[in-house]
């Protein structure tokens, strides 16, 4: 898989690139937004990590000038601003996603990979982790023979954090996918939530399937 | 209210009133009271000239009007530029104040304050220009390093050589990097909601549903310190707003509520209609704010207590999006140790209201 890092600022640059390197992707590092845009043309890449702040072109216009050509690579968009506004405008652009910086490596990584799957998963009504279960039309969850209840909000975290079962969620995507905040709220209710259904799920089981990354986010995986 | 020209005016037809008056006065001692007096003495009358005074007597009192109707025009003509001026004023904001103002180049007064003007918005607009660059480049500048940092711990902590003890220093790192990233993030947008930067998005919100919603928030994160979260009254009422904004104020006001409370305590949630208003208050139990601070308790930087983990940035914030839709908000703590957070929000106009509320 090859990946193009393009960022102006170079110690950021090549920690993403090794990073991503150390994930598995093959990885080209450009600082400027033209010679993005032609490398994007030219090379076949099957992601982009591109950030807004460039030289030459800005990281938007570069997203703007390869959906006009028809180019669909699938794009992160990084920025230094992580407001509400910006995050819909490189939306609307075109970027397939966006992530605010400071970023963890771990969270870009995670992205770069949905984004890769992105169109290419069924979405099973049954999610199944260990002997966790969720059905997401009847909206129960069953661990082992005891059924838990679920409020609204902790059946979508749930549902969330089983979905993309093995991989990381962060705070931020958390926020995102269960609460609709486009911006930090600046309070601990990501990790309120998740003590509340850690107790739900992972009580009187042996087995933890909620873990803590710690600086990150949550994931819900079978092993240690 | 007396418009300069009504005043010019006014002024200007005292003294044609005062000159005519003279006049005429003249006029009645030439033509008829020493014509009269000379007769009394035995010289002989001149009956043409008497005849010539009240002719020119009719005119002089027709004139009035005439000379009146002249000078209000005269007024207005004059007057006309500054009026002109006032327009072209009232068409000015932050986005084309570097558009200067149309000058008639003929020296004159207005002329000279079109000049002035001109050179004043070009000031505002430097600074304005310094303001922007400034918050756009500051957040980036910023950003930069800490992403740098945060990186450079990641890969840090991905050493398995890593001792107990340096993993938990490096994951401290790690949360300090994220706090100060949130404070640059509050900031800048202080920064730019002050000079007028950020638009807020208005449509028509049911604030009963965010303040609910807020509610069922409120509860999960009272239960690790026992606090009892009650709401009472929740009215249905509509407000126009940025939905993500209004969130994000009863978020942080209820967050408040929460983190500045005491084990055990309560906190109150209320929405009610009032008037053209939505009042929402938010009570909680605990310390309350100390009154050396109650004055300036919604500037930057400005906290109750260094006991609670936060940056003194939430309230600024919030009263910044109480402000920028037009509400009120205060925040106080009464003899009982209640403190109270009152945001009061104006309705959004009948029509849409009811259209929404049979819709729902």
């Amino acid at each position: 898989m090859r990946v193009l890092v393009v960022e102006d600022d170079r110690k950021t640059a090549s920690f993403l690139a090794k990073a991503l390197k150390s994930d598995g992707f093959v990885t080209t590092v450009l600082h400027n937004g033209d010679e993005a845009l032609q490398a994007i043309r030219e090379g076949a890449f099957d992601a982009v990590v591109l950030d807004i702040m460039l030289e030459g072109r800005d990281g938007l216009s570069v997203v703007r000038k390869l959906r006009e050509l028809s180019n669909k690579t699938p794009v992160l968009l990084l920025s230094a601003r992580g407001e509400v506004n910006e995050r819909v405008e490189g939306l609307n652009a075109g970027a397939d996603d966006y992530l605010p910086k400071p970023f963890a490596l771990a969270e870009v990584i995670a992205r770069v990979r949905a984004l890769l799957r992105r169109g290419s998963e069924v979405k099973p009504t049954v999610l199944r982790v260990a002997n966790l279960s969720l059905d997401s039309d009847t909206r129960k969850a069953q661990r082992g023979d005891r059924t838990i209840e679920l409020t609204a909000r902790e059946f979508r975290l749930l549902e969330l954090l089983m979905r993309s079962a093995g991989r990381i969620c962060s705070r931020m995507a958390i926020l995102e996918g269960v609460w609709d905040y486009h911006f930090d709220p600046g309070s601990n209710i990501v990790d309120v939530y998740i003590r509340k259904l850690r107790n739900k799920i992972d009580d009187g089981s042996d087995l933890k399937l909620l873990h803590t990354v710690r600086g990150v986010g949550y994931m819900i995986k079978e092993s240690e | 209210m007396i418009t300069l020209r009504r005043r010019l005016a006014l002024r200007y037809a005292a003294i044609v009133l005062v000159c005519l008056v003279l006049l005429v006065g003249l006029a009645h001692h030439e033509f008829v009271v020493e014509p009269a007096e000379k007769k009394r003495l035995g010289i002989p009358d001149v009956h043409e000239l008497s005849e010539w005074a009240e002719i020119s007597e009719v005119v002089i009192y027709a004139m009035i009007p005439v000379v009146l109707g002249f000078g209000w025009w005269m007024m207005r003509k004059t007057l006309a530029p500054i009026t002109a001026l006032a327009q072209s004023l009232e068409q000015i904001d932050a986005e084309n104040l570097h558009e200067p103002l149309p000058r008639s180049q003929n020296g004159d007064e207005v002329d000279r304050l079109t000049e002035v003007f001109n050179a004043l918005s070009t000031r505002l607009h430097s600074s304005f220009q310094q303001i922007r660059e400034f918050t756009l480049h500051a957040s980036h500048e910023l950003k930069t390093p800490l992403t740098v940092m945060r990186a450079q711990l990641d890969m840090l902590l991905l050493d398995a050589k890593l001792s107990p003890e340096q993993r938990t220093w490096a994951q401290g790192q790690v949360d300090e990097v994220q706090r100060l990233a949130g404070i640059v993030d509050s900031l800048t947008l202080l920064a730019k909601a002050t000079a007028g930067l950020v638009t807020i998005q208005r449509t028509p919100v049911r604030f009963d549903e965010i303040v609910r919603e807020c509610y069922e928030d409120t509860l999960i994160l009272a239960e690790p310190a026992d606090i009892y979260v009650t709401l009472n009254t929740c009215e249905p009422v509509m407000v126009s707003g940025d939905r993500d904004r209004l969130r994000q104020l009863l978020l942080n006001l209820a967050d408040n509520a929460v983190k500045y409370n005491q084990p055990q305590g309560t906190v109150r949630m209320a929405l009610r209609h009032c008037g053209n208003f939505a009042e929402l208050e938010i009570t909680n139990t605990g310390l309350g704010i100390p009154s050396a601070v109650q004055e300036r308790i919604f500037e930057r930087f400005v906290r109750g207590t260094k006991a609670v983990e936060g940056c003194g940035l939430g309230l600024a914030i919030a009263k910044w999006i109480v402000q920028a839709h037009g509400g009120t908000i205060e925040l106080a703590t009464d003899a009982s140790k209640l403190t109270t957070a009152r945001v009061r929000m104006p309705l959004n106009d009948g029509s849409e209201h009811e259209q929404k509320f049979t819709r729902a």
